[in-house]
């Protein structure tokens, strides 16, 4: 059931995406202006008390003691680092993993040589000094523009109140007629001003980037190793779910399929003898027949259903919600289908949770919620069972873990003793 | 009677048709894809369409859709849908377009003679016909008033939504008619519906209630 998706009120207004009233009315312009105010301050915080604890730190080094005062310096300014990291992401909307190195094992020295050795430290330092410039030419250009454009816009009111307002040399301001000129280039000022801050807004996010992000290469060769990973488990899930494929053939439709050919000889044997025979004989191949039909038919829905591609996620969910021994209410809040690999995948993580779900967690209802945020389509199961899941490589959630993972998708299971289970599955549906 | 069979196995195909001359039953045409059904409905007017949901072109649902288109240009024609599996999303979009002389089956219902014979006449004879697979997928998933129902009466309501007349019913669980109607009334009576004397406006009731 797709649900009428409302837009947010960015998306409604009138002249467009880049349009005045769109910057006006998207919130992330908002957000950006508290911090381009405050960034200063800050940045003054960590000049300072850089400026001081640097110097002090390396003076004493020649006395010991300045090295472990340097270390707690270096943690401090990661530590705010990691702050600003945060700011950002709310006031940007820039997503800024931490790029530090894994940290080592024990060891005053393992720690100082980490500490030194990363890159990211020292980027870290960079990003806080350059923050008091930085930060005093947002603040200055903030200033000059809230006070501006607003002093403009609110001049008919200091008319009315004062009955002049401005004057410059011989030009003076003191009629509503007059008045009305200069609040509307005030106003123009603020939208064009909105404008400033998106691009102030979106300078400061690059300069974040570069000094408080990951690199590029580091993140790729990330990617790349999950990604090969991922790759091997899924040849190797794939080549498990042959061999299960052909076992179930063997040992279930095969089998009774010949007992079904026995049955049918016998029964053309005993014919013209023993006719009575012949019937019970008759009939027992017809009940095999249909069992088979009907092993055939689950087999055929385990590989892969075909509600799925007719209809999409919602009705094979559903369907697979009835198939349930317990109440599953199943809620599939997404406008356009993804891509089959996507909507295969979230399929079968929700068979195998719902699956697990009635073997072990004796559990009385689940919900199968499946959603869409940004660019990733995101699966949870939940129920109300015992909890204690865990995925043991080769088993059922890990070779989901591996199946989502081709995709380069994420699933977690959440299931601690006495319950209850979430899996969730975010995977990205621009595959 | 005369039947238009859309199949697009040959050998279901043939098997089905010689399945109905088996019972008396006339096969004016046997298709293999939609189109053709919805033309061979136009030109021999016959009395029901066997039509298999998974045919060619796309092997989805082209089946369903031609059934559909049928039953949007001659409303109330009877069709009886075979599919390889049940589900209860094609069913309700079936039944939405009218639930008189409509059918949906599993496929390996026809190995069940009588039965399959049975489907037949009550579609061709304006009847509602819903798979007992469907049914329990629709039953296990509503769980609230139903549990006030009594286990006979639980039994009454799936083979009411299959489409069973009360006296079918009666047969099937050997009481008397009196005592299914009883059941009945009830039913209706715990699930808040308006009894609905008639066959398939009964199954509609039942199923518009299941269904949501």
């Amino acid at each position: 059931m797709t649900a009428e998706v409302r837009l947010p009120l960015r998306e409604r207004v009138p002249f467009g995406r880049w349009g005045p009233l769109r910057v006006a009315a998207d919130p992330a312009t908002w957000r950006a202006v508290p911090y381009l105010l405050g960034s200063m301050v800050l940045g003054g915080c960590y000049f300072v008390g850089l400026a001081f604890a640097i110097p002090v730190s390396v003076a004493f080094i020649v006395v010991w003691v300045g090295l472990p005062l340097l270390v707690v310096t270096m943690f401090l300014w990661r530590g705010a680092a990691m702050v600003e990291r945060r700011l950002v992401r709310w006031s940007f909307g820039v997503e800024l993993p931490d790029p530090y190195r894994p940290r080592p094992g024990r060891g005053f020295w393992n720690h100082v040589g980490w500490l030194f050795r990363d890159p990211a430290t020292w980027k870290d330092l960079g990003y806080l000094l350059l923050l008091f410039p930085v930060g005093l030419v947002e603040f200055v250009a903030s200033v000059l523009f809230w006070s501006v454009s607003i002093g403009l816009i609110v001049g008919p009111i200091a008319v009315v109140l004062d009955g002049e307002w401005l004057s410059v040399g011989d030009f003076r301001v003191d009629t509503m007629i007059e008045a009305v000129p200069v609040t509307i280039l005030g106003i123009a000022l603020l939208f064009t001003g909105l404008y400033a801050i998106r691009g102030l807004a979106w300078l400061h996010g690059a300069l974040a980037r570069l000094l408080l992000g990951t690199d590029e290469t580091t993140l790729l060769a990330a990617r790349a190793d999950r990604l090969r990973a991922s790759r091997a488990r899924g040849v190797d899930a794939a080549e498990n779910e042959r061999r299960r494929i052909e076992r179930d053939l063997h040992d279930g439709a095969q089998q009774r399929l010949l007992a079904v050919a026995l049955d049918l000889g016998r029964a053309q044997a005993k014919m013209d003898a023993e006719p009575e025979v012949a019937r019970q004989l008759l009939a027992s191949a017809h009940a095999g027949t249909k069992a088979a039909i009907a092993e055939l038919r689950d087999l055929a829905r385990g590989i892969y259903p075909a509600i799925l591609t007719d209809r999409g996620l919602d009705a094979a969910l559903s369907s697979l919600a009835a198939r349930a021994p317990v109440r599953v209410d199943v809620s599939v809040e997404i406008t356009d289908r993804p891509p089959p690999a996507v909507e295969s995948i979230a399929y079968f993580i929700v068979a195998e949770s719902l699956t697990n779900m009635a073997k072990h967690a004796a559990a009385t209802e689940a919900r199968v919620h499946v959603s869409r945020q940004d660019l990733r389509v995101v699966v949870e199961v939940a129920d109300n069972g015992l909890g204690g899941a865990v995925a043991v490589a080769g088993g059922g959630l890990a070779g989901l873990a591996d199946r989502a993972a081709t995709i380069d998708g994420i699933l977690t299971v959440d299931s601690p003793p006495g319950g209850p289970t979430l899996v969730r599955a975010e995977l990205p549906c621009t595959w | 009677m005369r039947v238009v069979i859309a199949e697009d196995s040959v050998l279901l195909r043939e098997g089905l048709t010689r399945l109905l001359e088996d019972g008396g039953v006339t096969t004016v045409a046997a298709v293999g894809d939609g189109p053709a059904l919805v033309a061979a409905v136009e030109e021999h007017r016959p009395d029901l369409a066997v039509v298999d949901v998974r045919m060619p072109p796309s092997h989805t649902d082209e089946g369903l859709r031609a059934a559909l288109e049928v039953r949007a240009r001659r409303p109330g024609f009877p069709i009886l849908v075979l599919s390889q599996y049940v589900e209860e999303r094609y069913a309700t979009e079936l039944i939405g377009g009218g639930a008189s002389a409509v059918g949906y089956l599993l496929k390996e219902r026809i190995a069940d003679v009588a039965e399959f014979f049975d489907a037949v006449r009550r579609v061709a004879g304006g009847g509602t016909v819903i798979d007992p697979d469907v049914v329990v997928q629709l039953l296990s998933r509503r769980r609230l008033p139903r549990e006030r129902l009594t286990a006979r009466e639980n039994e009454v309501l799936a083979l009411m939504a299959e489409g069973r007349s009360n006296g079918a019913i009666s047969a099937r669980m050997v009481i008397s008619e009196g005592a299914v109607e009883k059941h009945i009334s009830s039913i209706f009576q715990k699930l808040e519906l308006d009894p609905a004397p008639d066959d398939h406006r009964r199954v509609l009731a039942v199923l518009a209630f299941l269904g949501h």
